[in-house]
């Protein structure tokens, strides 16, 4: 009887021990799910957003990335290979457009091509209202890169996949 | 895909539909856009090795005009002639009430098309 109640204890403890470590050791697929939430997060904005809100949101989304990224976007002129600055300011100008933006990502897969770098594939949302009082409803496929450096996983490459080709 | 298919409506995939075959002109196909969840249905207009092209709204497929008794609505689209690549479909919505610009077509890789709607 007596050994049956140390082996439960030794089981919780067991049990315990491996739930703190999951939560206080993410996985490195969790720690770079994470910066896609954190972007999400710093993308968004409402009618309501003050100056301080925008410039604190700007600074988020350029701590994110890497020294240089390079973006692969067909439809637009966008596509190159930026700075961390000019990515900010890329940002910066993309959500003066807007009034309402929410920016979701969904069906994350994340595989490690090398040891610290990670691909990405995975589904994006853009929804918003314009300034001009349009609505936007975006959807397109994406293949991120993120680097690993000094222990953050950094975005180091944008590809919008082109489903159809004009 | 107005009015063939109407905006928002639900539609089943019947999966096994191109198992053995491939897709024709003028089938309906549903389109793997974005990710396992987001599809488009569009219309197979032109085949791999055709060229496709739009003089002021009505479709040219290797330079012979297209009758298309499906389209309902007008428009005045024009786009240079393109070929389709190999393993390629070129497919267009039914509905070309909008500009070109705002309209998802274009050719599209055979891995992406996932099947027909069931009706």
């Amino acid at each position: 009887m007596v050994k049956i109640k140390y082996l439960i204890i030794a089981f919780l403890i067991v049990m315990v021990g491996i739930l703190a470590t999951v939560l206080v050791f993410p996985s490195q697929e969790k720690k770079v799910k994470k910066r896609f939430a954190l972007l999400s997060e710093h993308m968004s904005k409402d009618p309501q957003e003050n100056t301080l809100i925008m410039v604190s949101k700007i600074k988020g989304i350029s701590t994110l990335f890497g020294e240089n990224c390079n973006l692969t976007v067909s439809d637009y002129s966008l596509s190159g290979n930026y700075t961390r600055e000019e990515i900010s300011g890329i940002a910066l100008r993309g959500r003066t457009h807007f009034s309402i933006l929410d920016l979701k990502f969904y069906d994350l897969k994340v595989s490690f091509r090398e040891k610290d770098l990670a691909q990405v594939n995975l589904t994006a949302r853009l929804t918003g209202k314009s300034v001009y009082g349009e609505h936007v409803d975006e959807t397109r496929e994406l293949i991120c890169l993120l680097k690993k450096v000094e222990k953050k996983w950094l975005f180091s490459s944008f590809e919008v996949i082109e489903v159809l080709k004009r | 895909m107005e009015p063939t298919y109407g905006s928002r409506g639900i539609n089943f995939c019947w999966r096994l539909r191109y198992l053995f075959s491939k897709p024709e002109r003028h089938d309906v196909v549903v389109v793997r856009f974005a990710g396992s969840r987001v599809m488009l249905l569009k219309r197979v207009v032109g085949l791999e090795g055709e060229r496709v092209e739009f003089r002021n709204g009505k479709l040219f497929v290797n330079g012979s005009p297209m009758e298309e008794p499906y389209v309902r609505y007008p428009c005045n689209w024009n786009l240079p002639p393109r070929k389709v690549d190999d393993n390629f479909v070129y497919v267009i919505g039914d509905n070309r009430s909008m500009p070109i610009e705002n309209h998802y077509f274009g050719q599209v890789s055979m891995d992406r098309i996932m099947g027909g709607p069931i009706w």
